[in-house]
């Protein structure tokens, strides 16, 4: 397997680094704690968010840090959650006088860094609260899980909670909107490759030719089942199927939808994974008002896409309306 | 500073590091009966580090004290031993706080602050064959004595005959936490390394406390 690639221990530093020298001013790099931090962070009048996870889903959530999303991420190894001390050190240097929220994919290795940082950075009298997202329909526990996966509809809890501390929210009020877009908020993937992390140079797992993995995690471990590849329309209605009926979203509603690549998807195969979703959510007399086609949850460069659904009302959608600004920008 | 709050911390936290790292063969025979054998082994290095960075850690008060060497134990010492060792020691300093003397109470609150932390922690509790299996025991049997006017060398010989007696009892049970509760009934018949653990480190502080008398 082919790889841009120098040293692979280096791969998640020479990516930071990168990331910090093409946003100069905007954007701080601490090797020591993987962290990747706003210039302007933190402030007194401003809720911290703080999000970590494995690194191998960029752009999350390093390049979802800036003015509106995110204050810092800290991310650990290529899926590997991050050490508990950089969570620890990353809130002491997030630390601000309406608290620190850190955001959390429910994995269990990334739930113990993140619990044990907390309770260290509590110690130090450091006010940080824990917001777990778990967005994903496809199994109830998995191999890295208890309870329910947190994969790409963690975007949605980044965005309105950047947008609401932008606006001078406290800390019960960050906790309550990221919890209420949490529970509106669903999502499955489906894989039609398996990915290579770079230390390890092969594939993480085998996929046939004709097979694909409907509701794989971001790591590419198992979901539902091993099924044989249909048309892509008839793909989208089986994601539409699990997620539709999960919530459920009724005939009325008014959602954002999101078609997310796994890293190794063409954007042209995203939109014509759109277009069916959207036409099938209209037949469904289900509104699409805000939608998104794009990589944002990664999984190296596996082949696939997720498909997320959020319920909106009127106070989610002003905050996902209002302005922002992260380090990968669509001019 | 010139109370027993400190060097009390101190020689608690010395004792626990060098009974780590002595019985790490054991602990780790122990936990590969069930579990992956890695608990001796996950220990003794996290303690290791513990002992490396003993005059750098921050001694301003005995809460202080703990809570710093609980933060390199969550962070050194690995597998799930580390976060709930870990947090036994943070808890425990959170009530130790900056109080320069300790009574056998205030000791007493201190390990039901660890006991909490590491239940909530491992999202388990007593009768899941874990070390609280041992602590609790242990600490009830600590309070009982202070309540009834024991003093400390007293207190602790009768807490470590507790502790033993409670980790010789997990051998009936089956463990529902941890990697052992992986193997469900071949648990049983075996005790369990962490119970066992607590055991042999009352035994040991109750030793120490015996010899070297109630200067603290």
């Amino acid at each position: 397997m082919k790889k841009f690639v120098n040293d692979p221990k280096n791969y998640v530093a020479e990516m930071l680094e990168g990331v910090a020298l093409a946003n100069p001013g905007k954007l701080k790099y601490v090797p020591a704690y993987n962290l990747i931090m706003r210039t302007d962070a933190p402030r007194d009048d401003k809720v911290s968010i703080v999000q970590g996870s494995g690194s191998g889903h960029e752009p999350a959530h390093v390049m979802a840090v800036g003015r509106g999303m995110l204050d810092a991420a800290c991310p650990g190894d290529v899926f590997a959650a991050p050490p508990m001390d950089y969570v620890y050190e990353t809130a002491k240097l997030l630390a601000s006088a309406k608290g620190v929220l850190l955001l959390v994919n429910n994995y269990t290795g990334d739930r113990m860094a993140f619990d044990m940082g907390k309770e260290m950075a509590e110690a130090d009298g450091v006010r940080a609260e824990i917001l777990t997202i778990d967005d994903d329909v496809a199994v109830q526990d998995s191999t890295y899980t208890v309870g329910r996966r947190g994969v790409a509809g963690n975007f949605f809890v980044i965005k309105a909670v950047g947008a609401a501390s932008e606006q001078g929210a406290d800390m019960d009020e960050v906790l309550r909107i990221g919890r209420k877009v949490n529970d509106v908020t669903r999502t499955i993937g489906v894989a039609l490759t398996a990915c290579t992390p770079p230390a390890k140079g092969s594939p993480l797992f085998e996929l046939g030719a004709d097979e694909i993995e409907f509701g794989v995690g971001i790591h590419g471990e198992p979901g539902r089942e091993r099924r044989k590849i249909k048309d892509a329309d008839a793909i989208v209605d089986d994601m539409l199927e699990a997620v539709v009926t999960d919530l459920p979203y009724q005939s009325g509603d008014r959602v954002a939808l999101m078609i997310n690549g796994l890293g190794g998807t063409p954007i042209s195969e995203l939109y014509l994974l759109y277009r069916h979703a959207h036409r099938r959510l209209a037949d469904r007399n289900i509104t699409v008002a805000r939608s998104y086609v794009n990589e944002y949850c990664t999984s190296l460069d596996m082949a696939g896409a997720s498909l997320t659904l959020v319920r909106l009302d009127d106070e989610i959608t002003t905050l996902l309306e209002a302005p922002a600004e992260a380090a990968v920008r669509i001019f | 500073m010139s109370g027993n709050a400190l060097p009390g911390a101190e020689r608690v936290v010395r004792i626990i590091a060098e009974t780590a790292i002595a019985n790490e063969k054991y602990f780790g025979d122990l936990d590969s009966v069930v579990g992956d054998g890695d608990f001796g082994y996950s220990l003794a290095r996290g303690f290791e580090k513990v002992l490396e960075g003993w005059d750098d850690i921050d001694r301003t008060d005995a809460g202080t004290f703990l809570k710093r060497s609980g933060m390199i134990i969550a962070s050194r010492v690995g597998g799930t031993s580390g976060p709930l060792w870990g947090t036994a020691f943070l808890r425990a300093g959170a009530v130790a706080g900056t109080a320069p003397d300790l009574t056998g109470e205030q000791v007493v609150a201190m390990l039901r602050a660890a006991i909490e932390g590491i239940k909530a922690r491992g999202r388990s509790d007593v009768g899941d064959k874990t070390l609280l299996d041992a602590l609790v025991p242990m600490t009830d049997r600590l309070e009982q004595e202070f309540s009834g006017g024991a003093d400390a060398e007293k207190a602790l010989r009768a807490a470590a005959v507790a502790a033993r007696e409670a980790a010789d009892a997990t051998g009936a049970m089956v463990a529902k936490r941890g990697r052992a509760s992986y193997t469900g009934e071949r648990s049983r018949g075996s005790v369990d390394a962490g119970a066992v653990a607590v055991a042999v480190l009352t035994e040991r502080i109750s030793e120490t406390w015996q010899t070297r008398g109630a200067t603290s």
